[in-house]
């Protein structure tokens, strides 16, 4: 087993009032699938199914842990909230429907506008803005469909696709992500 | 019967997930199925994008959603990806009238509007709910008895089962049951359910090659004869993934193909391996499908 996070479990414990955000647990619980954060007990049933977690030395207990401790610099600049592989496994465990998935996706909300997104989903995020899909359309894949006796190819309406883009604020994400630049 | 069809972005345009589209629309139609393309479909804005911003995933999966509705036609998607996407939608909606607002809002600018009408389904329960496994028997004419297969359930089509309302996840028996109408073995073993590490590809590629090795070591010990698929991250993962993960492991007996769901269907309809892309996966399927062809292709 490798340690993701080389700090460790206890790097930087004991953790006092002075280091933290106390409020951040309230700021993660006010947002879209936040809100399930305030109902955990710790009890760690989101571990014990993490398929992650059975890799390498991940723990979404510890990840809620150091939200509701209020570690929100931490938190939110380092891996740990990037390598949950969205199963929601956890999600179904949960006896207090703290819904961890959704709480990751906060918080990577979070992140995302302080310029701290995973590079490899922006850069899957200007590809869908290139092309209205993630994926590139190729003459060899056009062929292969032909003699598949697939319809062509329909072209994504990536117009408008670029719109809602835009005027949900993701061109500002983007934007936060690529200078490194805090938007707040 | 008719439904909107939603393809994503990988199904369509990858080399080894076009068997899948091929087989999906061969199946709808021995089934007499009417389906009709999404118009100008885009992106669904699925769990990585919803990492990067909510509201836009939300408001982006919606456009397909409304095209739909346009249509008046529920949604019909074989992608676990987007029918995670577009369940999701439904229920932002119903449950935060403020997300509400923002994402009508956003529409509106681009001249959409979505009520929030249709109900996204995932081709392989729809084929359980709306079809019946006995109307798959019925068009059975190939026997697959020979054949062992590890049924890769996914987490984007089950989890949560609040959300997606199919079957309690940690169990599931619905797809096996359909697999079992053409006689196939589908076996059970450790670690079947559990994730491939899709996700992370891209992002953390080290964690998602462990993850992806043991699902793979799971099957291999497990004795298949081929893995089956209903997810298209699913697939990339366990079929293009599936080399690299030999080398770096050093699994030299590693050689498991693998098939996308519908694509068992077809072969069970008598369509031939060719019809339905068997021949454009990254693992060879030569061996499978000669189990089933009684060592011999046509």
């Amino acid at each position: 087993m490798e340690q993701t996070d080389k700090k460790g479990y206890r790097g930087d414990f004991p953790v006092r009032d002075e280091d933290v955000t106390s409020s951040f647990k309230y700021e993660v619980a006010d947002w879209v699938g936040g809100e399930g954060l305030l109902r955990c007990l710790k009890c760690g049933a989101c571990s014990g199914g993490c398929p992650v977690g059975s890799v390498i030395d991940y723990r979404p207990r510890k990840v809620l842990g150091n939200v509701l401790l209020g570690l929100k610099d931490e938190v939110l600049s380092s891996d740990q909230i990037w390598l949950c592989a969205a199963c929601f496994t956890c999600e179904e465990r949960c006896v207090q429907q703290v819904n961890f998935t959704d709480v990751v996706t906060v918080l990577r909300n979070m992140a995302s506008r302080e310029g701290n997104a995973a590079p490899g989903y922006i850069k899957m995020a200007e590809m869908v803005m290139e092309n209205g899909r993630v994926t590139a359309r190729t003459g060899l894949v056009d062929k292969m469909r032909e003699k598949l006796g697939l319809p062509p190819l329909q072209d994504p309406d990536v117009e408008q696709l670029r719109a809602i883009m835009r005027a949900a604020g993701l061109n500002d994400v983007i934007a936060a992500n690529k200078k490194g630049a805090v938007s707040k | 019967m008719k439904m909107a069809m939603a393809w994503g972005c990988l199904v369509p345009t990858r080399r080894s997930l076009l068997g899948y589209e091929a087989a999906t629309r061969k199946v709808l139609e021995t089934l007499n199925i009417e389906t009709v393309d999404v118009p100008n479909e885009t992106c669904c804005a699925p769990f990585w994008m919803q990492s990067l911003d909510l509201t836009t995933s939300i408001a982006m999966a919606a456009r397909n959603l409304a095209k739909a509705e346009e249509m008046g036609l529920d949604l019909l998607t074989p992608c676990s990806g987007c029918f995670h996407s577009y369940k999701r939608v439904n229920h932002v909606l119903e449950t935060y009238p403020d997300m509400r607002e923002r994402v009508d809002d956003i529409l509106r600018s681009v001249g959409l509007h979505y009520e929030g009408k249709v109900e996204a389904r995932h081709l392989v329960d729809f084929l359980h709910k709306d079809i019946g496994a006995d109307k798959l028997k019925e068009k059975s004419t190939r026997d697959l008895s020979s054949l062992s297969i590890g049924l890769r359930y996914g987490c984007h089509m089950l989890k949560p089962h609040e959300l997606l309302n199919i079957e309690y996840s940690e169990r599931p028996t619905f797809a096996d049951e359909l697999l079992d109408q053409f006689g196939i073995d589908s076996v059970q073993y450790a670690g079947r359910h559990r994730c491939c590490g899709g996700l992370l590809r891209g992002v953390q590629d080290d964690v998602a090659d462990r993850v992806l090795h043991e699902r793979l070591s799971d099957a291999n010990e497990a004795g298949v004869d081929g893995i089956v698929t209903v997810c298209s991250l699913c697939h990339l993962q366990h079929d293009m993934g599936q080399r690299s993960i030999k080398r770096k492991f050093e699994m030299d007996d590693l050689d498991l193909p693998v098939l996308h769901f519908p694509q068992l269907i077809a072969l069970g309809f008598g369509y031939t391996p060719e019809e339905i892309g068997l021949d454009l996966h990254t693992i060879k399927t030569d061996k499978l499908v000669a189990k089933i062809m009684g060592g011999g292709r046509r």
